[in-house]
């Protein structure tokens, strides 16, 4: 290898504050994505807290109507934009590079762009919902959910300023995400190791690379319609008349039912990668994982009308959109039956990485379940905006997309930190999770088919909805403590932790081949890839010299 | 500069000139098809909005004049023949080429600005017209903004031109500038068409 002459550097660019101010490390920049989403991740749960008691028995009034209206708002947008997909982007930064083998990602100052206009949105949207609440901002905070639909959005209605300040700061967001999006196509297309052909990319590679070209080619029609409501509001332009108010919910969910997919398939290749490791086998099928995440990328984009079966939609249109959202349903199973196939007969590795992914498959599978009963075009007519959507979409994002996430996290942070987390605390929280996410949503299943409506601040006693609500509420003070039980294992881990070595799991790919933490640069020779399991190959011909090392 | 100038570094010791392939070029395409969608998003809005009107556009909106436009198609497809000519320049390593051609596409691109300045002042209607101006209206000025930007891009380009930073082996951003300039005037004429000669 070239010797090659890297500048010397002052002191403050290598630690303390500035240097992470001014950092272009993927790795770096990985952590202050996983760092920052999480914040808002407990930001938006202490909001569902509030939501919860609110509900918990008829007639409360912990917060009044107008508050409760911005707090389920916020909610929702912090879940999905602050926390969700910037958090999968986050261990994409981290994870991607190291996974095919290469030094950054292929525009690192770019990639500090995406964050920082993360962490901006994020302030800007925390921060006019905080004024909102607080009644230094003339009307509040925007009230009008994460859907913002005209009329409700407009002028008009939403004359308030905080109602801006939202759609500022999801067009921001926007901007981040694409720019995210561009980088990771070009790193996945263009730095991959000798040897990394196609079906050796790994499974989170592959599911970064389906999830960012859904993202470039979803979130600028996006952008366009915040636009459009943006100048609506404060030009008085006419997109969104009252006539013409479906225009809004075709582009809002031109986008936002792909980004269902943007949240789940980070998120299933985090479980692809976990499952094969903790069960010591390959991946069943690896090659049906790959064209399923593809096909789940392409179908995503077919199916968005289904939110709108009540809108006065063309009746052709709406079975067209039924089918295509059944047919989507096919591409995973597919999967679900290759995770399973991926276990059966393997040597389980109880950990709490593979107990996550256990959680996964068990919650997203009613999750996924419920989506296609939804489809039906009468019954949709009937559980729409009731609390058994509330239930579909969060056994889908939390059941689904959460449980990943923490998958990732008990996975990879020992690679990030260097420390093990401790297993018994994992396998608490876990618990804790599982059972109280299912006590806080297989309830809402039945409030909606009994016709508890989503989005109202209180209810009547007379509705028999008391019971389901109690549990819900209970559920939800589970997950809380579940969390703060993370949080203590996290920071635990950080002094007490057992040290992890660079391959705690025994694991296939190439980040486990380096140190925890990696140095700064990653790989001190660029490693050449033989198989679909680089770091298996190379702990292999370690462990017995004769065989010629891969 | 650190770990930047150590990625560009480390890449170029290690992969074998055959190998490294023009991740900036590569971006640019991704980029654009962003764009695309962009624009995508902005005509689906105005031909619903145009399928939902009884008229389109509303009886009196004064009609439109096609003679500035499409003296301005002329002057924006002018400029990217400049600009082809200038990267086909810096190909064979021709920078004086590269500097004309990109300075002569920059100043047709604010000369298209110009016009489009006009144009706009006197179409007789505005954005809070109808639902017509509004879409009219964002069609035109998206586009407007990004011409602007590509003016940017083009003196940028430019000004790294007369410092001699090209070559016939680096000349990745001439490249990505030219492809999104094609592009922006590509866009012009489908906006061209759309708002101009459709019935």
């Amino acid at each position: 290898m070239a010797s090659v002459s890297i500048p010397a550097r002052t002191e403050y660019l290598r630690h303390g504050l500035v240097s992470w101010l001014a950092t272009v490390d993927h790795k770096r920049i990985g952590i202050m994505y996983l760092a920052s989403t999480f914040v808002f991740f407990l930001l938006s749960g202490l909001m569902a807290l509030v939501i919860r008691l609110q509900l918990t028995a008829p007639g409360l009034q912990i917060v009044n109507q107008d508050l409760y209206n911005q707090l389920f708002t916020m909610h929702g947008t912090g879940m999905i934009f602050l926390f969700t997909i910037p958090c999968l982007v986050g261990f994409a930064n981290y994870f991607l590079p190291l996974q095919i083998g290469a030094r950054d990602v292929a525009f690192p100052r770019l990639n500090a762009l995406s964050l920082w206009l993360l962490i901006f949105a994020g302030v800007v949207m925390e921060g006019g919902f905080l004024l909102g609440i607080l009644g230094l901002l003339p009307g509040g905070a925007s009230n009008a959910a994460w859907t913002a639909y005209v009329p409700l959005s407009n002028k008009q209605f939403s004359p308030q300023i905080g109602m801006d300040i939202w759609l500022l700061g999801v067009v921001l967001l926007g901007i981040s995400s694409t720019l995210g999006a561009v980088n990771f196509l070009v790193t996945a297309y263009t730095m991959r190791a000798q040897g990394m052909t196609i079906w050796r990319i790994p499974m989170f590679v592959w599911a970064m690379i389906v999830t960012a070209a859904m993202v470039l080619i979803a979130t600028p029609v996006l952008t366009a319609a915040l636009a459009m409501l943006i100048a609506d509001r404060n030009f008085a332009t006419q997109f969104f008349n009252t006539a013409n108010a479906r225009l809004w919910q075709h582009m809002f969910w031109f986008y936002s039912h792909p980004a269902v997919y943007i949240m789940i398939l980070p998120a299933m290749g985090i479980v692809s990668e976990i499952l094969p490791v903790f069960a010591r086998k390959p991946l069943f099928g690896l090659k049906a994982v790959v064209v399923s995440t593809i096909l789940i990328g392409v179908l995503g984009f077919t199916t968005w009308v289904h939110h709108m079966f009540v809108s006065g939609v063309d009746p052709i249109v709406e079975r067209f959109f039924m089918l295509t959202t059944m047919i989507i349903a096919v591409p995973t199973g597919v999967k679900m039956f290759n995770w399973l196939f991926t276990m059966l007969g393997g040597s389980l590795n109880l950990k709490t990485p593979l107990l996550m992914c256990l959680g996964f498959l068990s919650t997203f599978v009613i999750g996924g379940l419920t989506g296609v009963i939804q489809a039906l075009i009468p019954l949709d007519m009937q559980l729409h905006n009731t609390y058994w959507v509330v239930a579909h979409f969060h056994y889908v994002l939390f059941g689904g997309s959460v449980f990943g996430i923490f998958a990732g996290f008990y996975y990879w942070l020992p690679k990030i930190t260097g420390r093990l987390l401790d297993d018994k605390l994992g396998k608490l929280h876990f618990a804790l999770m599982w059972v109280g996410f299912n006590l806080t949503f297989f309830p809402m299943h039945f409030l909606g088919l009994m016709g508890m409506p989503r989005r109202i601040a209180t209810y009547t006693a007379d509705r028999g909805w008391e019971l389901g609500n109690l549990i819900a509420t209970i559920g939800a003070f589970m997950v809380a403590v579940s969390v703060l039980i993370f949080m203590v294992n996290f920071v635990r881990s950080l002094r007490h932790g057992a040290r992890a070595g660079n391959d705690p799991w025994e694991g296939n790919t190439l980040e486990w081949t380096v140190t925890s933490p990696p140095p700064e640069h990653n790989f001190d020779t660029l490693p050449t890839v033989e198989s679909e399991r680089p770091a298996r190959d190379l702990r292999l011909a370690a462990s017995n010299p004769t065989v010629p090392a891969h | 500069m650190s770990a930047w100038t150590k990625v560009g570094a480390a890449r170029s010791a290690d992969a074998s000139p055959a190998r490294r392939p023009n991740v900036g070029l590569i971006g640019a395409v991704f980029f654009i098809v962003s764009e695309s969608m962009f624009f995508l998003g902005l005509f689906l809005a105005y031909f619903y909005l145009r399928a939902l009107s009884k008229t389109w556009p509303p009886p009196d909106t004064p009609p439109l004049s096609t003679v500035l436009p499409t003296l301005n198609t002329g002057v924006l497809l002018i400029s990217t023949l400049f600009m082809a000519w200038a990267e086909r320049g810096i190909a064979r390593g021709d920078a004086r080429r590269l500097q004309i051609g990109t300075g002569v596409a920059a100043v047709l691109g604010l000369i298209f600005l110009t016009i489009q300045a006009f144009e706009i002042a006197d179409l007789g209607f505005a954005p809070h017209s109808s639902a017509y101006g509004s879409a009219f209206f964002f069609l035109m000025g998206f586009h407007v903004v990004r011409v602007f930007g590509g003016v940017v891009f083009m003196v940028i380009i430019l000004a790294r031109a007369l410092i001699g930073q090209f070559s016939a082996r680096r000349r990745a951003a001439v490249q990505a500038c030219a492809l999104y300039w094609y592009f922006l005037a590509g866009v012009w004429l489908v906006v061209f068409w759309v708002l101009y000669w459709l019935k």
